[in-house]
């Protein structure tokens, strides 16, 4: 198939089935309408990585009528935002989507001469192919997982009418518009793709239609408007530097030479609203509101991943300069403080949110540091992240599901009652958090880049990376170790073991996901050595991983993935399956000698009453608590995105 | 180098344990001479050792025993490539991923000294970690690699550079040692208000397992501090022991101290201490990575 | 001799366990760890968590309410595992004999390898107790 139809099936699929979703209203018809086409957007995916490795990057214009089209469709979409505030009386969504509309209708009809078009309109390389997978595969799968979770939503909300296919419409559509977005290289189609997952956010957020989610929906909203006025700004300002809205330009590949910085700094600035970057990391935050399927979307694939990319992306063109050396602080101080954040955080999902903002963070860092080794770094992650953040969320919403709850403190010693999926959530966070797994050589090869004198403010860098990473280990360490907090008796585990759907979808989605971060991770150098490397070629680095013997080498140092997953799985696998518990061995746990003889620990208490242990996760909120940090949090952050803007300016 | 260093590692394997358990023989020996009591054999901690595997088997669950087994073989994984002279930042990710066996070991139990003991266990990681990781990167900008053979092929010590970088590892030492002050999760001397801390639940051979570890780990951490005079070695080994009576004497002057003292200490003074000697390295002895 | 029965011998870790003794044992129970009569020489640690323990070292008569207790400590050690009775309310109940509370003696409550009488037990009697109760130990096979 040519790549210029794959293409089109990647953008126009999904936003097709979308709209024909939209007239199905019964969840039996709703699957294959469903399933079928995530799995032909997952194969059209997968054969545009196929075609692009063989035959190199694809640049196609579409055909004129196209323009017109997407520009009516903008105007519309940037006037549905200005009525959105009218109606909901938000001032600031109200300005600031009458300042984009405004600026944006200057800078089409006033500022670019008619019928200008960045050419081409869209421009495929590898690091395009690598997002696309990302949207395809892992979107597709949660899309998927979503089936069965409405279902479940609706009827524990207890709703007459189905607002489904509302749901699966923006759902799906957003994966067409995050293909979309970055497929493109002018920056004209990139602003609308951009402003289509705004919408999508919006109304995703507020799908259940209460206040709380009406309220963040709005947050969401209008801290995304500003990242939408900072595009069209940086738009305007391209083209009064160069003449040009065309991204492959800007990055050094045509004509035109560096150009000014402000525009570069405007659009990180959109990357950071979109990646929800302290101190925009409450629209994120408050993003949790809704259905579990909005938020694994909104974490691991789309929207966030948006803004990554644009920085990303832009990554050569900033090169060696001011802009490069601020982003590599700002992302690495983003990291730490998120991850501190993280460590007061007893609901799952705040947990997951923080986390996702840090690992963004690290991926702004790398592309601040600017090298070959920390742009294969954040591009590693871009992957790994996305598939294991993935799990943790679908994880948490089959969870929260069967015990209703979202809390750290109630999963405990979930492994008892819900062996399968706790066993995957478990999974999913080693591959998070510990060697050898994907993140941690995204990491690995981070401290590595950042330890390079790239600028005069290296050490600081890896000081916020060194103590992010220490503390990201705080929180998912408790966590795994508040699953598997529970308690044997001799006569075999509690009773109350749960049969779990282990063949639904579901489950299948969570496998496979897990599944696959882990062969990805054995893989990861001949992943390096295929795509990665490839990748950040083509954007102009050069390679800076060594894949020989499936090690991977940098110039410092050497890390050797599937020699280590061997060792490490021996390490924990044979012990689980050759240690033993004989029933006649089994003791109850140490309780100053006053156990009560029960089910689980339990001790005599006063008038010799029984008493059952109970224990709790600490949280440590005095000292790492939003409380006693956001304040500093966001004002440090603010004081970076002013340094960032003066620096740049003067 | 002479592509032996896998040998030399798998050596490390054999002889770690029983130059560990010697050396802990020695803590209790000076230990008690300091107290000014006469103590227990040099052998003692072999004594404990086969003891420990000649009990009965007490089972609080599973999952505890299993970890248990993660966190000897892991630590083992490490002592390993620190000998075969592997890349330092691995070695230290896979310390971690020991040491968190060891803390999922104690939650795997619903024991609330054991939980007690995870918790104050994690809070050791997060003083300690970073202060490993930025050593690591403060020994590569003066050798240029993270790989520890690269420290071989430097040319002269890296005490007489990296001073401060050295009194930083030292703090996080001292809490990878589980010495006074910062013994938090697991209070060596026994009989306080932990009990045991992350080793409460443990009895017999897995109790055994905990001590062989410890003394991998004793081991995988002098080495480490030889590493900072690397040529000659013997002085790098000289340089270890002295740390190692260093550390036992704080740990005899030493009460215990809060997490939130243990945290504050190290990362104010361990982290300062560091960026510090970063700045020196730029301003004063000169980046290898620059030239 | 094996290596763990000889090992045995050289690492008895106690744990001490006082029902209501009057603490005239305790202190001299104590008085065994100062550098004075160092009982670590022997390799002797008091461990204070019965999982870990190999000898269970208690004083005072056992009563009504913590017999419990002491029960559950020594159900707690791990085979091999003695018990030391240290001073005359621990051996037989001492001044509280016959008293409506106590039981009268650990023996009631759990086997007793080693008796050590005196009100209150001198550290030197303790120590030799606990060779006796080494030279016990040295028999299991």
């Amino acid at each position: 198939m040519a790549g210029e139809t794959l293409i089109a099936i990647l953008i126009l699929l999904p936003l097709a089935t979308a709209a024909v979703g939209l007239a199905v209203k019964d969840d039996k018809l709703r699957r294959p309408f469903i399933i079928l086409p995530s799995m032909a957007l997952i194969a059209a995916s997968v054969l545009l990585l196929f075609r692009v490795l063989d035959h190199g990057t694809i640049t196609f214009t579409p055909s004129g009528t196209w323009d017109p089209i997407i520009l009516i469709l903008e105007l519309a979409l940037l006037a549905y935002f200005l009525y959105l505030g009218v109606i909901r009386k938000h001032v600031l969504v109200l300005g600031l989507a009458g300042f984009q509309l405004a600026l944006f209708c200057l800078l089409k009809f006033a500022w670019l001469p008619s019928g200008f078009k960045a050419q081409p309109a869209l421009h495929v390389d590898l690091l395009a192919v690598v997002m696309c997978l990302v949207i395809s595969v892992v979107g597709s799968l949660i899309v998927m997982y979503g089936l069965n979770y409405m279902q479940n939503h609706e009827r524990h909300l207890g709703l007459t009418a189905t607002r489904q296919h509302i749901f699966f419409f923006f759902l799906v559509g957003f994966l067409g518009a995050m293909n979309g977005l970055v497929f493109a290289n002018s920056l004209l189609w990139l602003f609308f793709f951009w402003e289509i997952t705004t919408l999508c956010c919006y109304h995703l957020i507020r799908h259940d239609l209460t206040d709380e989610a009406e309220q963040n929906a709005m947050r969401a909203l209008w801290m995304n408007l500003v990242g939408g006025v900072a595009v069209v700004g940086g738009m305007a300002l391209t083209y009064q530097a160069s003449g040009t809205l065309s991204m492959m330009e800007l990055t050094g590949f045509g004509t035109v030479g560096p150009v000014l910085l402000l525009p570069l700094a405007l659009f990180c600035l959109a990357g950071f609203t979109k990646a929800a970057q302290v101190p925009f990391q409450s629209w994120l935050l408050g993003a949790m509101v809704a259905p579990t399927p909005v938020s694994a979307l909104l974490h691991s694939s789309t929207m966030v991943k948006a803004g990554v990319y644009l920085v990303l992306r832009l990554a050569p063109a900033y090169q060696d300069t001011y802009l490069s050396a601020v982003l590599a602080i700002f992302g690495a101080f983003v990291f730490m403080v998120t991850s501190l954040l993280a460590i007061s955080q007893p609901v799952s999902k705040r947990v997951l949110a923080y986390s996702t903002i840090s690992s963004l963070g690290l991926i702004i860092c790398l592309a601040g540091i600017n090298s070959g080794l920390a742009v294969a770094a954040a591009v590693a992650l871009i992957i790994f992240h996305a598939v294991t953040k993935g799990v943790l969320f679908l994880v948490v919403g089959i969870v929260e599901q069967d015990i209703h709850s979202r809390n750290i403190e109630d999963m405990e010693g979930l492994t008892a009652r819900l062996p399968v999926i706790s066993g995957l959530a478990i999974a999913g966070m080693i591959v998070m958090l510990f060697v050898p797994f994907g993140v941690l050589f995204a990491k690995w090869a981070g401290i590595q880049a950042a330890a390079t004198p790239f600028s005069e403010f290296y050490p600081l860098v890896v000081v916020f990376l060194a103590v992010g990473s220490a503390a990201g280990m705080v929180f998912w360490v408790r966590w795994i170790g508040r699953l598997i907090s529970n308690v044997t008796t001799a006569d075999g585990p509690p009773a109350e073991v749960r049969r779990e759907p282990r063949a639904s979808v579901p489950y299948l989605v969570v496998f496979s996901l897990v599944g696959g971060a882990v062969v990805l991770s054995v893989l990861a150098a001949p992943l390096v050595s295929w795509l990665i490397n490839p990748a950040i070629a083509a954007m102009g680095y050069s390679p800076a991983l060594d894949t020989a013997g499936w090690y991977l080498t940098t110039p410092f140092g050497s890390f050797s993935p599937w020699a280590l997953f061997i060792v490490v799985a021996l390490a924990l696998l044979l012990p689980a399956l050759l240690v033993k518990a004989r029933p006649e061995e089994v003791m109850p746990v140490y309780l100053c000698g006053v156990n009560q003889p029960a089910e689980g620990p339990t001790f005599r208490s006063i008038a010799d009453t029984p008493a059952a242990v109970e224990t709790g996760g600490m949280y440590w909120t005095q000292a790492f608590g939003e409380r006693s940090l956001n304040t500093w949090v966001n004002g440090a952050g603010i004081v970076l995105l002013a340094a960032l803007f003066l620096g740049v300016i003067m | 180098m002479s592509g032996y260093e896998w040998l030399i590692g798998l050596a490390a394997l054999v002889f770690a344990p029983l130059l560990g358990g010697f050396l802990r023989g020695i803590d209790r020996k000076l230990t008690a001479r300091m107290q000014g009591r006469i103590g227990p054999p040099i052998w003692q901690q072999f004594y404990d050792f086969f003891k420990l595997i000649g009990k009965a088997r007490a089972v609080t669950t599973k999952g505890s025993l299993m970890w248990v087994w993660g966190y000897l073989l892991l630590t083992m994984l490490a002592v390993y490539m620190l000998f075969a002279q592997r890349d330092l930042l691995i070695i230290f990710f896979i310390l971690a991923f020991a040491g968190a066996c060891l803390i999922f070991g104690a939650f795997s139990v619903r024991s609330p000294y054991s939980h007690i003991g995870a918790h104050r266990e994690i809070m050791q990681m997060l003083s300690y970690e970073p202060i490993l990781l930025l050593a690591a990167v403060a020994i590569f900008l003066q050798t240029g690699t993270f790989k520890v053979s690269g420290i071989f092929e430097h040319d002269g010590p890296l005490l007489l550079t990296l001073p401060l970088v050295f009194v930083a590892v030292l703090i996080a030492l001292t809490i990878k040692l589980r010495k006074s002050p910062f013994d938090i999760s697991a209070s060596e001397h026994a009989h306080q208000e932990l009990v045991r801390g992350v080793y409460t639940e443990y009895s017999g051979r897995f109790l055994a397992l905990i001590e062989l570890t410890h003394w991998y780990e004793l081991v995988l951490i002098l080495a480490f501090v030889a590493l900072f005079w690397a040529q000659p070695l013997w002085i790098g080994v000289l340089l270890a022991l002295g740390v190692y009576f260093l550390e036992l004497l704080v740990d005899n002057i030493e009460a215990r101290l809060q997490w939130s003292w243990m945290l504050s200490i190290s990362w104010a003074a361990g982290i300062g201490f560091i960026l510090v000697n970063i700045i020196l390295i730029e301003l004063v002895f000169g980046n290898v990575l620059r030239l | 001799m094996g290596l763990v029965a000889k090992a045995r011998v050289k690492s008895p870790w106690i744990v001490h366990y006082c029902c209501g003794s009057c603490n005239g044992c305790d202190i001299e129970i104590l008085a065994c760890l100062t550098p004075m009569y160092d009982v670590e020489r022997f390799g002797i640690l008091n461990i204070g968590n019965p999982k870990h323990a190999d000898l269970l070292v208690v004083t005072g008569p056992v009563n009504r309410r913590n017999v419990k207790v002491l029960q559950t400590i020594y159900e707690q050690m791990p085979a091999p595992k003695l018990v030391m009775a240290v001073g005359a309310c621990a051996c037989t109940g001492g001044v509280f004999h016959n008293c409506y509370n106590t039981m009268g003696g650990i023996d009631k409550v759990v086997p007793v390898d080693v008796y050590v009488p005196g009100c209150a037990a001198r550290p030197e009697a303790i120590i030799d107790g606990v060779v006796l109760a080494l030279d016990k130990l040295s028999k299991i096979k």
